[in-house]
């Protein structure tokens, strides 16, 4: 991550604008046993009472890890019932970054956002058919099966 | 000048500036070696 992904001048303004950010070496021991880490790169995302909103684990290129760290953030909103501005950074991570990994747990996630804010089931079987139409082989798109039991 | 990420060292301070600022914290955990 030290060596591609942090000097990278789109990681560094995206990181800088959406986070704070903080590093923290293997050698802390309190810490790494609080958050449970074992292996690095580990990336947690915290609110700011420290409590943790994602998690990854391995290398991720800056390709990968901005729309990663996208979703990341729209579920810090998500938890914090701030769907407005969750929904904005799914929907950023979709635009922005169609094909990455990232890309169908933002579209699970912003069904799931627009159904809590709406109350509207319609979203989440939306959110099916988009996943299965463009993530057929995605873990989110079988969390997302039954949805399609959703009259639409 | 290339630019950097302005990381912290310290939890605390991150928790902070993250209730000030209300941005999340991205927390690394790297090994220097």
């Amino acid at each position: 991550m030290g060596a591609v992904t942090y000097p990278n001048d789109k990681v560094v303004k995206f990181v800088d604008y959406n986070f704070v950010p903080v590093q923290i070496e293997t050698s802390n021991t309190v810490l790494m046993n609080q958050f449970n880490v074992s292996w690095t790169p580990t990336i947690i995302v915290l609110d700011a009472d420290g409590n943790e909103v994602h998690r990854e684990v391995g290398f991720l290129a800056p390709e990968e890890f901005i729309p990663t760290f996208m979703v990341g953030k729209g579920k810090f909103y998500f938890n914090a019932e701030a769907h407005p501005e969750a929904q904005g950074m799914f929907d950023e991570a979709l635009r922005e970054y169609p094909n990455s990994a990232a890309a169908a747990e933002a579209l699970f996630f912003l069904g799931v956002s627009r159904y809590k804010m709406t109350h509207d089931p319609k979203p989440l079987r939306a959110a099916y058919e988009t996943l299965t139409a463009k993530f057929p082989g995605s873990e989110w798109t079988k969390r997302a099966a039954p949805y399609r039991l959703i009259p639409s | 000048m290339a630019l950097t990420i302005c990381w912290l060292d310290d939890l605390a301070k991150a928790k902070d500036h993250a209730r000030q600022t209300k941005k999340p914290i991205l927390l690394d955990f790297f090994n220097p070696k």
